[in-house]
């Protein structure tokens, strides 16, 4: 057990140092001379080359690609994430602001697509095959084929602009939360649905439910103990998955519902090339991705002994 | 498997035929018209700038259609690439390899794409990069699986004892039994490419105007939401279809190669 957690934090570690890497490898061959770009983007006029070399300098983009990965890397290492290279101020307090926006979204987007999909795959396993089973699986593959962004426009237009109940544009109150989670939330309660109700339809196949409904067993108290418990594997197992499609989701509702999260926050620092918080949005969303998937496998062996025997 | 033919048909004529089905230039501006309802001269009515909505929409499938397809069959290629060569490599090559493929797993595809596409600076090119380079993972996983299954099965070892070298081996025997696998994967990966695509062009990372793009021509009706709600709505309806459509045939095609698994 304990040698298999290792090999999972080894793992975890390559994984962090390999996305470090790529990154910091993707954007020293970014087109374009980032010195010029981050002088213009600080002093917004023309720039002469003295001043153009300044910020060279400063950022140590003239010292080769393995002294300025160096001095990214070891101060991350205890936690600094360095300054942005427009304003120069640090980019760890916005950085805790942005995500201080996000969590809101995504959790609410993750509770409302819960509460969407249980009920829709129980509905759908009542009867498989029956007209039900059809509509809810009708419901989230059309669902999964519609994309945030068009799914949120579509939102603020019915929402926001015709019917004038909720507020569509930035974070000022708790009401702009309703429609970002909303849209992620419809999106993941789709490909929720089919998951949950393949795994409802897996866990009736298990052969000792006959058995325990010949003793007696009443089928409600069987769909508690045995099939719910035997459904939620799969799903523990795409929580991952569906934290992918949470962060994606984000980035785009972000952009669309104007809010200061941390999808924002990417798309801007690109726009600007802030190179600083670019690097930061990708190491923390990565970090994120890599603790929460150990997370999963952990639990996961601790549940079911039968994983992790032999290594995939 | 025939309305999935069918399908594949109606896919290649929409991207193939698209521009020339186009009543008018796409790229044709005429301000006096600009923000037309449907109907009359304009069957889906104008943009902003007086650009013929359903001319855009033929146009640019060339790019959500063409390009996905493209952009997935490049990972399709990388991705068999990586896998196979992992489950036959050894086992230095297969644990270098299934790292590489966790690292670039260990983040959503469409967030490492937006930043790719971004920092390479928008268009066609750092477009395919983007998405191709985040869309191969998937297929080294399945390649990787049924390569390792495949190693120690009678006919697989009997041709390497025979001295057939391992891409010959590659060549003739995995490549027959991965393809119902990886055919299924490719059609999600298909929808994904689209999905990809106009989420980049939302953005204005993606295909850049004059150009027309589902994406890009979201991002410019958007604007002009409460004028003419209509032309946020038809771009949005085709990658619907399209994404549905594929997805509806790749469940299909899954069903009908799992029967034939039953039959065997």
């Amino acid at each position: 057990m304990m040698r298999g957690i290792l090999g999972l934090l080894l793992r975890a570690l390559v994984v962090l140092t390999g996305t470090a890497l790529a990154t910091f490898t993707l954007l020293w061959n970014a087109p374009g001379d980032a010195a010029t770009t981050i002088a213009m983007a600080r002093f917004d006029t023309l720039l002469s080359d003295v001043v153009v070399a300044q910020v060279r300098a400063e950022l140590g983009l003239d010292a080769g690609f393995w002294p300025a990965f160096n001095s990214w890397i070891v101060p991350l290492l205890s936690g600094d994430f360095g300054n942005s290279s427009v304003t120069g101020r640090p980019v760890w307090p916005d950085l805790v602001s942005a995500i201080s926006y996000t969590i809101p979204t995504a959790l609410a987007g993750l509770a409302i697509g819960l509460a969407l999909a249980i009920p829709l795959a129980i509905l759908a396993t009542r009867h498989p095959g029956s007209w039900s089973d059809r509509f809810a699986v009708g419901i989230a593959s059309l669902g999964a084929a519609i994309p945030a962004y068009w799914l949120g426009l579509l939102l603020i237009l019915l929402f926001a602009v015709k019917l004038a109940w909720l507020p569509a544009m930035g974070a000022r109150t708790p009401a702009h939360v309703i429609l970002p989670a909303l849209t992620l939330g419809l999106g993941v309660a789709a490909a929720l649905t089919r998951i949950i109700r393949s795994g409802i339809l897996e866990a009736r196949r298990q052969p000792f439910l006959p058995a325990f409904r010949r003793r007696g067993v009443s089928d409600r108290d069987l769909a508690r103990a045995h099939v719910a418990p035997h459904a939620a594997t799969p799903v523990i197992t795409v929580l991952g998955l569906e934290l992918a499609f949470l962060l994606e989701g984000i980035v785009m509702v972000e952009v669309i519902f104007s809010r200061p999260g941390l999808g924002s926050f990417l798309v801007t620092a690109i726009g600007a090339r802030d190179f600083p918080k670019v690097q930061a949005v990708v190491v923390v969303t990565a970090l994120l991705f890599v603790v929460i998937n150990l997370a999963i496998d952990v639990i996961y062996r601790l549940i079911d002994p039968r994983t992790g025997t032999q290594d995939a | 498997m025939r309305s999935v033919a069918l399908l594949a048909c109606a896919f290649v004529t929409l991207a193939v035929l698209g521009p020339v089905l186009a009543p008018y230039d796409p790229a044709a501006i005429n301000i006096p018209a600009r923000l037309s309802p449907p109907g009359g001269q304009w069957h889906l009515g104008t943009d902003a700038l007086g650009r013929d909505t359903l001319s855009r929409l033929l146009h640019g499938a060339r790019w959500s259609l063409g390009l996905a397809f493209g952009i997935s069959l490049i990972g399709l290629l990388i991705g068999t690439c990586v896998g196979l060569a992992a489950a036959l490599g050894g086992k230095a090559l297969d644990w270098t390899l299934m790292r590489m493929t966790d690292s670039f797993l260990a983040f959503p595809e469409l967030v490492a794409a937006v930043v790719i596409a971004g920092i390479l600076g928008g268009g066609i090119n750092s477009l395919i990069l983007a998405l191709s380079l985040t869309s191969w993972m998937r297929y080294a996983r399945v390649a990787r699986g049924v390569g390792l299954s495949l190693k120690s099965r009678g006919y697989v070892v009997q041709a390497r004892l025979a001295g057939l070298s391992p891409i010959a081996i590659a060549r003739w025997h995995y490549l027959s039994s991965l393809a119902p696998s990886l055919i299924v994967v490719w059609t999600g990966m298909f929808a994904r490419a689209i999905l990809g695509i106009s989420a980049l062009g939302f953005l204005g990372f993606g295909v850049q105007p004059p150009m027309s793009e589902w994406g890009a021509m979201l991002l410019d009706a958007r604007v002009h939401m409460r004028a003419a709600p209509l032309q946020m709505i038809w771009p949005g309806i085709a990658v619907v279809l399209c994404v549905l459509a594929i997805n509806l045939a790749g469940d299909a095609l899954r069903d009908a190669l799992a029967q034939k698994d039953i039959e065997e």
